[in-house]
């Protein structure tokens, strides 16, 4: 199974924050800082530059 | 719903148990000796043998794998020996097909391989086994007959150390379940210790005993009354001492804060319980779906324990979650009362909500397959779906995301829910939090807030939907058209989706609109999603006020941006019901 280091922002208090997701794992999430259920998943860190 | 057609392999024993006796002589005569996997690889076993005491048929079986070869027969020494003639090398695997009505699962767990857990030197340290490899030693039928040695001299230990939840409540290791039974378990062999060898001294490592079930708590205390130790705290480490292969244990004793040093002639690692190898598989043949411990989940946890979400399916044992024989007793004569009930009942009464396709309207994609919880939607390629309406539970998934909307949820359609955002917006939409929240949790959460008289702003307007995964783009958008400055999607918290598990798509739902609100310019926050179960009206309070003091930030200018930014979508559905709505945009 792999796993990814992914971005998340909370929609609720604008916190954004990083976790590791496994490949196929089923887990509620909530803002670290408020609790909120507004998570939005953000787009990769861009790769590094060729 | 039922009507199950299962293959079964029934697998080649190259023994007819009809004509074994199990007189042993095929045993006596065979060459081949391999670790009896029973005897978790203690003893060791033949290739033709009988896999354990209380094996049901008791009639011996003969491992092809182990077996010097049948094509052609290389020893053929145990068919030479069965007088009865009961051995056959040409016996193969069959393909048995029956159709069923309900199917029980009851895979069982499996436990812990400690290798990984270097600290506790399991593979590096003779006299450290598993709780599962104590079960062998001390019992009358293991590979020792009941003879409790150790390992590395074979000699009875006098000093006994059990270290309680390896593999288990430890988040860290992504294992936080508490797996149930070590507590007991553990408590019952020093019991068993207890009474096999008064001498003995045995030690338990813990972080906290759980001694719940009837006369639990009495065994634990008699465990104590025999001078059993239990020490309130894990070891970080275990050492051996190579000369005598007595080991070292280090803990730190959480009661007294003192660091303590245990010399132990063997340890034993009370190992937990893990989901079993073929639950994947398993959940896959019946549409299932396991909790975040990777155990099957079942239909409701309070209400319908032993149902599967899937109808017709039941659980028993270990599978759906660790416990003792009691428990998994208790729930095999539950499942096959439910399996019986249904069996018997003739007729069964089908959710009065349930999902319809229109097959002229249906252009066979197949997203409602894949978004449905219940395996209630039938579609081959190229042709329209079909929706078992025996098996639809009605959440509304599938209709939510129907781009051609061609599927219509029996009383509680588009056209109904819709009518319902415009009639809530029609005046001030400016001065209102409009919220959608599911039948079961969210919507009595807010019940639960108003029942406890919590406070909070007056600014929120409820529509309820069965379930949050029922709400689609459009009414959203619909909302957001009618003026409103902030609306909120709620259902229930992951654990308790009374739909399987329909509200993960509600997150990839509400993941996208944020993304499509944005490329419109409508500032995506004004969107939000809460998961808030019917017992939480704190947090449906809570929630109320902050998208309260959200709305006051919305300016008119974003409300009238809103308004305009999205194009409603004429679904064929909705302009037939337009006669009976307003068109959208008019509700101004
Ligand atoms: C070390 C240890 C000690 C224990 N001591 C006690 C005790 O003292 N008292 C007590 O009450 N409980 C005890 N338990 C718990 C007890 O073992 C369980 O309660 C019990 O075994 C649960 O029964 P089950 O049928 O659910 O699962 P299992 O006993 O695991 O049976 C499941 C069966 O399903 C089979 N299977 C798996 N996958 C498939 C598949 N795909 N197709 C077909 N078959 C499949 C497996 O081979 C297995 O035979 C102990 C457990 C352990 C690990
Ligand atoms: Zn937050």
């Amino acid at each position: 199974m792999t796993a990814t280091l992914e971005r998340f922002r909370c929609m609720a208090c604008g916190h954004e924050f990083q976790e590791v997701v496994q490949e196929d794992e089923d887990k509620e999430r909530t803002c670290p800082r408020c609790r909120s259920n507004s998570i939005r998943k953000l787009k990769k860190a861009a790769e590094p530059a060729e | 719903m039922g009507n199950f057609t299962v293959t079964i392999r029934k697998k080649a024993r190259y023994v007819d148990p009809g004509l074994c006796n199990a007189c042993a002589e095929c045993a006596k005569v065979c060459p081949v000796v391999t670790p009896d996997e029973y005897q978790m690889g203690l003893s060791s076993r033949r290739a033709i043998y009988i896999p354990f005491p209380q094996a049901v048929p008791s009639s011996y079986v003969l491992d092809m794998e182990h077996c010097l070869g049948n094509n052609p027969v290389a020893c053929g020494k145990c068919a030479e020996a069965c007088e009865k003639k009961a051995i056959s090398f040409d016996d193969r695997d069959q393909i048995v097909t029956r159709e069923v009505g309900t199917v029980v699962v009851a895979i069982g767990a499996e436990v812990y391989d400690p290798t990984e857990m270097d600290d506790y030197g399991y593979t590096r340290f003779e006299n450290v086994i598993t709780s599962m490899e104590f079960e062998r030693l001390i019992c009358a039928g293991g590979p020792t007959e009941g003879h409790f040695v150790r390992p590395s001299d074979q000699r009875q230990p006098k000093r006994i150390g059990f270290v309680q939840c390896v593999g288990s409540r430890n988040p860290r290791m992504g294992r936080p379940w508490c797996s149930n039974i070590c507590c007991m378990n553990t408590v019952k062999d020093t019991l068993l210790l207890a009474d096999h060898y008064p001498d003995t001294r045995s030690v338990v490592f813990y972080q906290d005993i759980r001694a719940f079930g009837k006369s639990f708590e009495d065994m634990f205390q008699r465990s104590k009354e025999a001078g059993v130790r239990y020490v309130r705290g894990l070891p970080g480490e275990i050492h051996e001492d190579p000369r005598t292969h007595h080991l070292i244990v280090t803990v730190e004793n959480t009661t007294s804060g003192k660091l303590e040093r245990h010399e132990l002639d063997m340890v034993v690692l009370s190992v937990g319980l893990q989901p079993p190898a073929d639950l994947r598989k398993i959940s896959s043949l019946l549409t299932l779906s396991k909790t975040s411990d990777g155990f099957f989940m079942e239909a409701h946890p309070k209400l319908r324990p032993v149902d599967a979400p899937t109808r017709g399916v039941y659980f028993a044992g270990m599978c759906e979650s660790p416990k003792d024989i009691k428990d998994s007793v208790c729930q095999a004569g539950a499942a096959a009362s439910r399996a019986g009930a249904l069996l018997n009942a003739g007729k069964v009464t089908i959710e009065a909500i349930t999902s319809r396709i229109d097959e002229a309207a249906c252009t066979s994609c197949g997203v409602c397959v894949r978004v449905c919880p219940f395996g209630a939607i039938q579609w081959t390629k190229g042709t329209p779906a079909v929706v078992v309406e025996a098996m639809c539970a009605g959440c509304g998934s599938c209709a939510a995301q129907c781009k051609p909307g061609a599927i219509t949820m029996r009383h509680f359609t588009d056209e109904q829910i819709v009518a319902q955002v415009r009639a809530t917006l029609a005046q001030r939409p400016e001065e209102k939090v409009f919220v959608f929240a599911c039948n079961w949790c969210s919507y009595a959460g807010a019940d639960m807030a108003g029942i406890s008289r919590m406070q909070y702003p007056a600014s929120n307007r409820v529509v309820r939907t069965m379930c949050s995964a029922r709400v689609s783009e459009e009414m959203v958008l619909e909302a957001f058209r009618c003026g409103a400055p902030v609306v909120l999607v709620s259902g229930c918290h992951y654990a308790d989706c009374h739909y399987i598990n329909a509200n993960r798509q509600t997150v990839k739902r509400v993941q996208s609109m944020w993304a499509k609100l944005e490329k419109a310019g409508v500032r995506p926050e004004r969107l939000q999603l809460e998961w808030i179960s019917a017992a939480e009206g704190q947090k449906f309070a809570k929630v109320m006020r902050q998208l309260d003091e959200l709305r006051r930030t919305v300016t008119p200018e974003e409300i009238e941006r809103s308004r305009k930014a999205f194009k409603p979508k004429v679904r064929r559905a909705a302009a037939e019901a337009a006669t009976a709505a307003p068109v959208p945009g008019t509700a101004t």
